[in-house]
């Protein structure tokens, strides 16, 4: 395989325009279509790249294209994935992976019953910063963790991720699968016990949460907190935050992702913004996505990964119930 | 007004000079088993140095006495400060019981002596203006907080800090400021939920508190931090996002090069956030103002008492690993 023919299901997500861009800039890459119902949401980036419309998924399977990348709303993953694993297609899905662990479960399956990869679109894995601590967590330069306080703060995404037929969850599903994913990579262990606070808070209109705190508990002893709250306002000088504090038992290293930033005054904007100038986590990962295919490689993040994350918060949300943790 | 001060360790040595520097208050003797730690406050202050409260209580003048020992001890001198007719200023935290914080409220109340305790977060600018900022609406509903309070693990200056039934253990020691302090600005205290870690080196923990309105506070605290002592804290509303970190509210930063080899050694940094009077003055201040005029304080002997029992709470659910609820707590406290 010299060429990889990608094509695009939805962008209801708006990662799918990050992800394009991304895939543009790999030589060895072709769009081949896009496929979106809402042709509204998908018109500007097929005049523009000249790349072929489908109304219809089904047309876009029905192709030659070897993978397709997921960005519909979070409660079509499973369909989507499914029907582009039984087309032949390896699949890169926006996170979270699914909205229970059964259509999860089954989008696994369906994959590796028809030998096609399943990728969780996890950029931050591919964040400078993160890989940088990951390699020194693995060199032992502060000993064994023993815990990590992540935050993954954000601002209100609006649109079909406060409608909960469609997205599944608020805040607490939305954002505790990127930090959740470091924290199973960094510990090398699995989840154990889940406590979690969800509300609707910071805009109480909302049909979902927008704010959330889960602490989870490893296997291995390491236990973790993350904040997974849309808690930026307005005026807030960036739309949110990817950190970590990894506590060692021979010292403490911090994480502040997108700190990489200009702080910028300007009256055209009326606020000081920090403005990022590190490098783009989702080039890199739509770049591992595509070597792998074509080097013919397990992508490096899998839809195991996609499972084991969403299924924390999912249990997030059954702690809430109870009142109390939960185990898994 | 005539003050005495027993415990001369770093905080011993905070409250003297504080009281040294009042124009209106009078440092008359302090008091260390540790004569020699006696002896040179006493040089530093003005005050008479003695080796038992005993002593000083039969020779030293003062209506009001700072007890800045180990925590396990403020019951036994505040009981008998009050006795003797003392008004009492504790070092945080009050007791490492509630039984024995409850004890000592009661003797203070009867013998007719006022009963402050050193919860100072509430007298730090920073934090003060955070209160007001969330009381002027300006952030609008209070949802999310994060606090931290990392540095050194004192036990290596003072080991009774690494035994637990002495000062409680970094829960009792260093979060309870944060729970005092939360407990002011955000409201009460519904249920705690805390995952700690203790070893010889390292103490630290995370403390999920849910509050009666709804908000949620995680609160970080280290001892052991490889770096120098820091706080931090944020407010997420929703209208808006106040906070603060002590690391990046240095006013002043004095680097010094620390050899003979310029250029080769590691340099020593001071970092300072200077004010015209510390939190600490401001605190003592205050109490001596409330013993004055009869005034409630800012923070009340009450207050102390309910950030330990939130700090037990968090020991409870980190030994049990199951969420503690405070209302429950109450309701059997009333009906047993």
């Amino acid at each position: 395989m010299t060429t990889l023919k990608v094509g695009f299901i939805s962008f209801a997500h708006g990662h799918a325009f990050s992800y394009l861009e991304g895939f543009r800039k790999l030589p060895h890459v072709v769009i081949a279509g896009i496929a979106d119902a809402e042709k509204h949401r998908v018109e500007d980036v097929v005049q523009r790249y000249n790349i072929p419309y489908y109304a219809d998924y089904r047309d876009l399977l029905r192709t030659d294209i070897d993978a397709v990348v997921i960005c519909s709303e979070n409660v079509h993953h499973a369909e989507l994935t499914i029907a582009a694993a039984k087309a032949g297609k390896h699949v890169m899905c926006e996170k979270p992976l699914g909205i229970s662990v059964s259509e999860m479960e089954a989008m696994i399956a369906a994959c590796e019953e028809h030998h096609v990869q399943l990728m969780t679109a996890f950029p931050c894995r591919s964040l400078t910063a993160v890989v940088e601590a990951k390699e020194a967590v693995d060199r032992g330069d502060i000993g064994e963790i023993i815990a990590i306080k992540g935050t993954n703060r954000g601002s209100n995404p609006g649109g079909w991720f406060v409608d909960p037929a469609l997205s599944g969850g608020g805040a607490l599903l939305d954002h505790t699968v990127h930090v959740m994913d470091l924290m199973h990579w960094f510990t090398r262990s699995q989840v154990s016990e889940v406590y979690a606070y969800a509300a609707t808070l910071f805009n109480e209109e909302l049909q979902v949460d927008d704010t959330g705190m889960i602490h989870v508990t490893f296997e291995n002893g390491v236990f973790g907190v993350l904040d997974t709250s849309w808690s930026r306002p307005k005026s807030f000088p960036t739309w949110g935050d990817v950190t970590m504090e990894i506590i060692g038992t021979k010292g403490v290293i911090s994480v502040d992702s997108f700190a990489q930033s200009n702080e910028l005054f300007s009256d055209e904007v009326g606020k000081g913004t920090w403005d990022y100038w590190g490098d783009n986590m989702d080039d890199v990962m739509v770049r591992s996505f595509v070597d792998a295919l074509i080097e013919g490689e397990t992508v490096p993040i899998t839809g195991e990964d996609g499972l084991r994350s969403a299924q924390v918060a999912l249990a997030g949300y059954q702690s809430l119930e109870a009142g109390q943790p939960v185990q898994l | 007004m005539k003050v005495a001060v027993i415990g001369c360790g770093s905080m011993g040595n905070v409250h003297a000079h504080a009281y040294a520097k009042m124009n209106d208050v009078e440092l008359t003797a302090v008091c260390d088993i540790q004569m020699e730690r006696a002896e040179a406050l006493a040089e530093r202050t003005g005050a008479v140095a003695y080796p038992s409260f005993e002593h000083m209580l039969a020779e030293a003048e003062f209506d009001v006495i700072s007890i800045t020992l180990p925590s396990y001890l403020h019951k036994e001198y505040t009981i008998r400060a009050a006795e003797a007719g003392k008004h009492v200023i504790s070092e945080k935290p009050l007791a490492l019981t509630l039984e024995d914080a409850q004890a000592m409220i009661e003797c203070c109340d009867r013998q007719g002596v006022r009963l402050f305790v050193g919860h100072v977060v509430r007298f730090f600018p920073e934090y003060a203006q955070i209160k007001q900022v969330i009381d002027q609406g300006k952030i609008g509903r209070v949802a999310v907080v994060h606090t931290k309070r990392r540095g050194s693990h004192p036990g290596l200056a003072s080991p009774w800090f690494k035994e637990a039934d002495k000062s409680g253990g970094i829960l009792f020691d260093l979060m309870i400021h944060d729970i005092d302090y939360l407990r002011w600005a955000v409201g009460e205290v519904k249920s705690v939920y805390a995952k700690s870690h203790t070893d010889q080196d390292l103490e630290f923990a995370f403390v999920t508190l849910q509050f009666e309105n709804g908000a949620v506070a995680n609160l970080e605290v280290c001892w052991g931090y490889p770096g120098s002592f820091h706080t931090g804290i944020e407010v997420a509303g929703s209208k808006g996002v106040v906070r603060n970190n002590s690391e990046s509210s240095n006013s002043v930063r004095v680097r010094q090069i620390s050899s003979d080899k310029p250029g080769q050694a590691p340099v020593v940094e001071v970092p300072k956030s200077p004010g015209a009077k510390s939190p600490y003055e401001l605190e003592l201040e205050h109490y001596i103002a409330c013993i004055r005029t009869g005034d409630t304080a800012i923070v009340t002997a009450q207050d102390a008492y309910q950030a330990i029992e939130i700090a037990k709470a968090a020991a409870d659910s980190a030994k049990t690993g199951k969420v503690v609820s405070l209302q429950a707590s109450r309701v059997q406290e009333v009906t047993k």
